[in-house]
């Protein structure tokens, strides 16, 4: 199956009902302020995105805060629900979004290299076979038959990151470069991401660092508002972002 | 349908996940106990005993027959408001889960649902083993029909968890107010007192017409009387499922896109 990703004309609205204030007390001062609370609305916050990504393609997302990457790449993911459009996606995706999120605190490290790995859709035969060899990569020693809560924030990205790069994936989804842990780590990590994104068929990278997208992408989409403001070869797409950002400023 | 089949395929592709993480919510239910999971037949058989006591004074019931049937409904009651309670903050405690990875939300009411399925399972030898040396006479065949309690409170509770897991998601204040409705509908249901004190109290409608009530005798039928359920138990029980899988699927229907903004 080759992999790709096909948008037409995809929009996104995040639900007012998620984020509005619900409470007895808001919905009597609405009442009794005869409406003098500002109205909240659903967030369109991807319009009318359409683009082809082929097998192949590095592609980097440029963007100001707020101005859509990273809700982009959860679209991508599946994880968000499109209101309209069509969005077309083959291959298996992995997507390192939060990546430091859903451990199960009271179970070991290795007990939860293997629920990490099962909620990636491994089986546990294999997590078994390839358990040593993820517990090596994060390099954490005992802490590894110690119970999660005892880590600290660096180490469990750590582990996360160690089960999550050691299979490789036909789409990868980053947003931004992972930081995580001490120089030797982050060496260590950077040389598995290029592997990682070497043997991936397709490549998504939010970032804020030109360098980074310029050395690993081959394209960018600019976002600005929920829209694409430009798409074409990086250098380009790099030079549009900045020229943004001054015309702006 | 295609929808309904490739979802099912979704729950059966993500099996290992959701069957360990009931396994390890589990383990850290007697992980730092030194009983362990001993506790989980302890603990109802501590309760019975305490209720019986009294409520046998207070209705005049033989302690000795009374006492097992009290346990029957403790251990069917237990796991009912910990499935619904642990079910309505399912999706919530799995929103970082949620966020990552798009696997099929009924897996993570179904984790709530199979570690108290196999907390009952457990609890249920102790009720066994008492009748066993207190009513040997009961012995039968008609034993076998306790295994049909498993899948029906099984399906049931994953049902009604998932139900109000979404309910749960959108509005905060389901475990507070389930607390309030579970605390009733155990008041008006065949749980600790026996049938028969509603039935001559002229409630007979709490008993026949209660679907709590048939499939508690699910197990108190082969058990406490030595007989099979009536087919009156098994339509209540399976109506009571039929009506929660449809109200769930409807819901998951409706709003399952939808959970990730809620969280």
């Amino acid at each position: 199956m080759t992999s790709q990703i096909r948008l037409e004309d995809v929009h996104l609205h995040y639900l007012s009902s998620a984020f509005k204030d619900r409470s007895l007390k808001s919905f009597l001062a609405r009442r009794l302020a005869l409406n003098s609370v500002p109205e909240v609305r659903d967030v369109h916050a991807l319009k009318g995105i359409t683009l082809d990504i082929a097998a192949g393609e590095r592609v980097g997302l440029l963007g100001a805060n707020g101005a859509g990457k990273t809700t982009f790449l959860r679209m991508i993911a599946g994880l968000y629900p499109i209101s309209g459009g069509r969005r077309i996606v083959t291959g298996n995706i992995r997507s390192l979004l939060e990546l430091s999120l859903g451990f199960e605190p009271d179970a070991t490290g290795r007990q939860n290299i293997l629920y990490r790995g099962l909620l990636l859709g491994m089986n546990p035969k294999f997590m078994r076979s390839i358990e040593e060899e993820v517990a090596a990569f994060a390099d954490l020693g005992e802490f590894i038959d110690y119970p999660l809560k005892t880590y600290s924030a660096g180490m469990q990205v750590r582990l996360a990151f160690a089960v999550s790069t050691a299979v490789g994936a036909d789409l990868l989804l980053l947003d931004e470069v992972i930081g995580a842990g001490d120089a030797s780590f982050m060496a260590k990590a950077k040389r598995r991401m290029a592997e990682m994104i070497s043997s991936a068929k397709i490549l998504l990278l939010a970032s804020h660092d030109p360098g980074a997208l310029r050395s690993l992408c081959n394209r960018g989409l600019v976002f600005r508002g929920g829209s694409i403001a430009f798409d074409g070869p990086i250098e380009a797409a790099v030079a549009s972002y900045q020229a943004m950002g001054k015309a702006s400023r | 349908m295609d929808d309904a089949v490739e979802y099912a395929r979704g729950i059966w592709s993500t099996r290992y996940f959701w069957a360990h993480l009931a396994i390890s919510d589990l383990r850290s239910r007697w992980r730092g106990s030194v009983m362990g999971l001993l506790w989980s037949i302890l603990q109802p058989l501590g309760m019975t005993l305490l209720v019986a006591v009294v409520l046998g004074k207070i209705f005049n019931q033989p302690i000795y027959s009374y006492a097992p049937y009290i346990l029957s409904g403790i251990l069917v009651w237990e796991f009912v408001t910990s499935t619904l309670i642990g079910g309505s903050l399912a999706f919530v405690q799995a929103d970082a889960y949620i966020r990552q990875c798009r696997h099929p939300l009924a897996i993570y009411t179904l984790r709530t649902a199979l570690t108290n399925l196999l907390v009952l399972m457990l609890a249920s030898l102790g009720l066994v083993l008492w009748v066993l040396v207190a009513f040997p006479g009961n012995l039968g065949l008609c034993w076998l029909a306790l295994l049909t309690l498993y899948p029906v409170v099984g399906l049931a509770g994953w049902a009604g968890a998932t139900v109000l897991a979404y309910i749960g998601v959108r509005f905060r204040d389901i475990p507070h107010a389930l607390g309030l409705v579970l605390q009733t509908l155990w008041f008006v249901s065949p749980i600790y007192f026996d049938a028969s004190v509603f039935r001559s109290s002229g409630l007979v409608a709490l008993v026949d017409y209660n679907p709590i009530y048939h499939v508690v005798q699910l197990a108190r039928a082969p058990l406490l009387e030595g007989m099979w359920p009536t087919p009156a138990n098994y339509i209540y029980a399976l109506g009571l499922v039929l009506v929660l899988a449809t109200a769930a699927c409807v819901a998951g229907w409706r709003s399952e896109r939808k959970v990730i903004f809620y969280l």
